[in-house]
């Protein structure tokens, strides 16, 4: 049986993606901040499939000390029911924010969320990873187009604005996504990410105020339901051979921006394994 | 530059954190949370190479505070800044708050700042400018029904800090009182912002904004900054009009805002 993990699988993308794959008959580990939102997504699933293998650990990923923990928590499980094998990381959870907050680090929060709590995460499952010759997969976003990474000043302190760091955070999946294939497609690890559209979540309304929170009431009514993002996940764990592309709609190979090159991946990932406090091995180059 | 910051592991704590970091300067951080100060000295090491101390210390406490002045001289720290920015509240009306909440604000706010304070300015690096940051609020300018334990302790700050500045002023000593209007510092305070509608969202100063132009100013001379065009509007009304005037308009803004946020919790 695969297994795959998804962060973010209490609600909206992360939850249909997780009730897709368990009917796909993966053996789901969902990660959520809410333990009764866990709770509730986890009776959900079951009551449509009672035979559903679906885990929910409950950590805030934002907290690198809690990305840290929970991955103790899926390796012991991985180690003990799954050969150690994770066939599908799936790095959704994130977030939208009005201000400038920090985590405990001091880190600006759509930063830490959106990205780095993926790349720490995936830094601590890659033994995982490798035994099962995984994918590794992003929720990106089309806002990636024209943001660049603001190198001097990445938390964007000196001059926030929330949208421009969600859509620099976004541009960053896509920049370790491709960092991950120029280091591991060569051990058989492929990262993609996965554009899902305008969807109907709720990401704009959680933990954000006034203007920000009443644009995505209305902006989010156009959007598709999040059960169609989530075939694209299925797609990508499901295709074999496994796909080249990096960046994926609707099933489909779309284009990524310009700023996505080798130097920014690279520089990016030196910078978040400062940032993160590790050292990835260094995989041999594709 | 050597700064002490307390109360580093919170949100305007830890807004100055980065921005002193961000200067290159090394910092001395303490805050009643061990866990938070560990997680931050990792942060701003990472992030900005500054060398980077934490003690956890309960201000309120004199035997925690020596503990941690011990630290300090067993490794011969001295000081160029010290930011004062532990503080906390209780809201709600005074005869309904818990007895040692209450007393617990004027031990941390004024007591404690005091002690530490004293403290830091004997470890002052000799024959360099040193420079002191109170953080005070909006509320020192007011009478404040609901927070008034708090609007007081803060009008103390506010006082004492422009007294200060004055009996330091020969040793090349600057003294600045932050007040500002609500931050988003937690998720919490977020909420009590939304709580009050308008008037919440507009008082309320972008965190590393203050901390970048606070640090500024300090180091300018500055005496008191008052954040925000608006809010240093209602700073003014609160000098000019009469007392109990404020106290009642204000009464009528909080007790609205209050009970928006009681009923959000029960539509929960």
């Amino acid at each position: 049986m695969k297994t795959a993990v998804i962060t973010g699988a209490s609600s909206g993308i992360g939850f249909e993606t997780s009730r897709l794959l368990s009917a796909l008959g993966y053996n789901v580990l969902g990660i959520g901040r809410s333990e009764a939102k866990c709770r509730k997504a986890e009776e959900m699933i079951l009551s449509e499939n009672p035979n559903a293998k679906i885990t929910y650990l409950v950590a805030d990923l934002m907290q690198q000390r809690e990305v840290v923990r929970v991955a103790e928590e899926i390796n012991r499980y991985l180690n003990e029911n799954c050969n150690g094998e994770l066939y599908a990381l799936i790095n959704n959870a994130g977030c939208v924010r009005s201000w400038y907050m920090t985590t405990e680090e001091g880190y600006e929060q759509q930063f830490a969320l959106n990205h780095l709590a993926g790349f720490l995460l995936t830094y601590k499952l890659l033994p995982a990873l490798k035994k099962a010759h995984g994918r590794v997969i992003m929720t990106g976003s089309n806002s990636h187009f024209g943001a660049r990474i603001h190198w001097n000043d990445v938390m964007l302190r000196r001059r926030y604005n929330p949208l421009t760091a969600y859509k620099q955070s976004k541009l960053c999946n896509l920049l370790f996504a491709k960092g991950l294939n120029d280091r591991f497609a060569a051990a058989g690890i492929r990262a993609y990410v996965v554009d899902p559209g305008l969807v109907n979540t709720d990401i704009g309304n959680k933990e954000t105020g006034g203007l920000v929170s009443f644009i995505w009431t209305l902006r989010k009514r156009h959007g598709v339901h999040p059960s169609v993002p989530a075939e694209t996940y299925a797609f990508l764990c499901e295709q074999n051979p496994k796909p080249e592309g990096l960046y994926y709609y609707l099933c489909r190979e779309k284009k990524y921006s310009r700023q996505v090159t080798v130097d920014n991946a690279e520089r990016l990932f030196e910078l978040s394994e400062r940032l993160c406090g590790i050292h990835y091995e260094r995989g041999k180059p594709a | 530059m050597n700064v002490m910051i307390t109360g580093a592991a919170g949100g305007l704590g830890r807004a100055f954190a980065n921005e002193c970091a961000g200067r290159g300067y090394n910092l001395f951080l303490t805050d009643i949370n061990e866990e938070g100060l560990t997680r931050l000295k990792d942060g701003l090491e990472r992030q900005f190479g500054v060398t980077v101390a934490v003690k956890a210390c309960d201000l309120t406490k004199a035997e925690s505070v020596d503990e941690m002045l011990d630290v300090i001289d067993k490794h011969g720290i001295l000081f160029d800044m010290l930011l004062n920015v532990a503080g906390m509240d209780f809201e709600g009306d005074f005869a309904g708050l818990d007895r040692e909440n209450l007393v617990k604000i004027v031990l941390l706010n004024n007591a404690a700042t005091l002690r530490i304070t004293h403290a830091i300015l004997k470890r002052r690096r000799p024959g360099r400018p040193f420079t002191i940051v109170f953080v005070s609020s909006l509320a020192s300018m007011f009478p404040m029904p609901l927070k008034a334990t708090y609007a007081a302790s803060k009008r103390f700050l506010l006082d004492f800090a422009v007294s200060l500045r004055q009996e330091l002023k020969k040793e090349n000593v600057n003294v600045l009182t932050l007040c500002p209007g609500g931050m988003v510092t937690t998720q919490q305070a977020m909420a009590s912002i939304m709580a009050q509608g308008f008037w919440g969202n507009a008082t309320t100063n972008p965190l590393e904004k203050v901390a970048r132009n606070t640090v500024k100013r300090a180091l300018a001379g500055k005496v008191i900054y008052v954040p925000g065009i608006l809010n240093q509007v209602l700073a003014l009304l609160g000098k000019v009009m009469p007392r109990p005037l404020v106290a009642a308009i204000v009464y009528r803004r909080w007790n609205e805002a209050r009970r928006k946020a009681g009923n959000e919790v029960f539509a929960d």
